[in-house]
């Protein structure tokens, strides 16, 4: 017989137990872990499953729901047709006008090469005037046939967005409203950009160019038509600065007067010079 | 012509668009266009024998006022702040809205209008009024034209004052 000298312990005598019959279960257990663990292991073994599933939604979803979700898609559309047009058109005319500025850089391209290759009495005409006034042969060619042409010239309360003074060749829309509107327009995309130092500069809608010249308290809007190269933008900031140092300095209070005056230089300096043309 | 800045305000789909296209061209529609952004319209409002040309900017509904960019604020002499009689979330915050637009403001013309009371009673009017903690200057149907025109010659009036 023999003595056990030690009295048995209740608790490894437990755990020995546990490890011999749980053994095989435990190493399941890691290995069910490892798979869990392991993002590789655990896609393999659940993408089939999903697979399957996004297979029987694929398979069995247009014959169950299609009907339905057609007839919703209709009706909403149907309802909303005037929403859906409205949030249409501006991205189709955007499209279109990206097409046509495109189209216009593509000509301007196809000019310029032109220039570069005849030498004919108009090219060698056209060579003189650009060396007098300083602008490069395909600005001219261009400005023959599409040059810029100022419709309407406004200076503008840069906070409010009322009138200060104006000048149109046609005078066809109502200018206090469109004043209102490019300061709201201005407004808006400085404030969505958060630019607090940078002020927008250019706007354009179909063939019109908005050209803007900010200043501390007002800014002055050129709408144009026609195709404005680089340098011609350029003489033209210049010569608003011009016009902004003698003539608009000096106007202290803006009343009546003072914009009749404005309106009244506005046409002298960008308007008038075109009709004589 | 003076010209002012007038700021039409309040919560989507008050009425702000149909209240100045009946003050303007004297008509209404019963569809809903949301305003997308601004719209600026002029309209000139004859004070005694003084003329005002009143600039409404016209802008997209917020539920809370310090939601609207405040550069549309900017320069602005008056505020025409619209809510619906007939929907209690557009008079909600009108407190902290009011309190909120006067800061932005100081000094400006703030004018409170209910609108759409077509379609309400004048118990009903009454009750809204006294639920308010800021004092309501006029109520409007945009739709029948009630009241529209005083509402902005009061606005001129108070402007040119
Ligand atoms: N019955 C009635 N309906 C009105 C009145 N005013 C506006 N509505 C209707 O209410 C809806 C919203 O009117 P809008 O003028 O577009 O509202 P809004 O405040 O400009 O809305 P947002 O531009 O989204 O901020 C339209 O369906 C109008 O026909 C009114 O006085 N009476
Ligand atoms: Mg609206």
């Amino acid at each position: 017989m023999t003595r056990i000298n030690k009295p048995l312990d209740d608790d490894l005598l437990m755990r020995k137990l546990k490890n011999v019959l749980l053994k095989e279960d435990r190493e399941q257990l890691m290995q069910l872990k490892e798979v869990l663990d392991d993002p590789n292991q655990l896609s393999e073994k659940v993408n089939p499953l999903i697979e399957q599933r996004l297979d029987f939604l694929k398979k069995n979803f247009p014959k169950e729901y299609r009907l339905v979700v057609n007839q919703i898609v209709e009706e909403r559309l149907r309802g909303f047709q005037d929403e859906v047009l409205n949030i249409m058109y501006p991205v189709l005319g955007k499209m279109i006008r990206k097409y046509i500025t495109h189209q216009f850089q593509l000509m301007k391209d196809r000019i310029d090469t032109t220039v570069r290759s005849t030498f004919s009495i108009e090219a060698l005409k056209r060579k003189l005037k650009s060396v007098f006034l300083g602008v490069n042969e395909s600005d001219l060619v261009m400005s023959q046939i599409d040059g810029p042409v100022i419709e309407e010239i406004y200076v503008i309360q840069r906070n409010s967005g009322l009138l200060l003074g104006s000048a149109s060749l046609n005078n066809t829309i109502d200018q206090d409203v469109i004043a209102g509107m490019l300061t709201a327009i201005k407004s808006f995309v400085e404030d969505a950009f958060q630019r607090e130092s940078e002020d927008l500069e250019r706007i354009q809608y179909g063939s019109y160019k908005i050209f803007i010249q900010n200043y501390h308290s007002y800014y002055i809007a050129v709408v144009m038509s026609g195709s404005l190269s680089a340098k011609e933008s350029d003489a033209l900031s210049t010569r608003l600065s011009n016009f902004t140092d003698k003539e608009l300095t000096q106007i202290s209070n803006i009343d009546n007067e003072a914009i009749q005056h404005i309106s009244s230089k506005l046409n002298e300096y960008f308007v008038q010079p075109q009709r004589n043309n | 012509m003076t010209s002012k800045k007038v700021i039409l305000t309040g919560s989507f789909g008050v009425g702000k668009t149909s209240l100045f296209n009946q003050f303007i061209y004297a008509r209404f529609s019963d569809r809903y266009l949301t305003t997308i952004g601004v719209k600026v319209n002029k309209k000139v409002v004859k004070v005694g024998d003084r003329e005002i040309s009143l600039l409404l900017w016209d802008i997209a509904g917020e539920v809370t006022q310090d939601k609207v960019p405040t550069s549309y604020f900017l320069g602005a002499s008056g505020i025409v702040y619209v809510f619906d009689l007939t929907r209690p979330l557009t008079y909600k915050n009108i407190e902290t809205d009011i309190n909120y637009l006067k800061d932005l403001l100081p000094g400006g013309i703030i004018k409170i209008v209910g609108n759409k009371k077509d379609l309400v009673s004048e118990e009903q009017i009454e009750a809204v009024k006294n639920s308010l903690s800021v004092p309501v200057n006029i109520t409007t149907s945009a739709k029948t034209g009630e009241n529209v025109s005083d509402l902005f010659q009061e606005l001129g009036t108070d402007l040119i004052g």
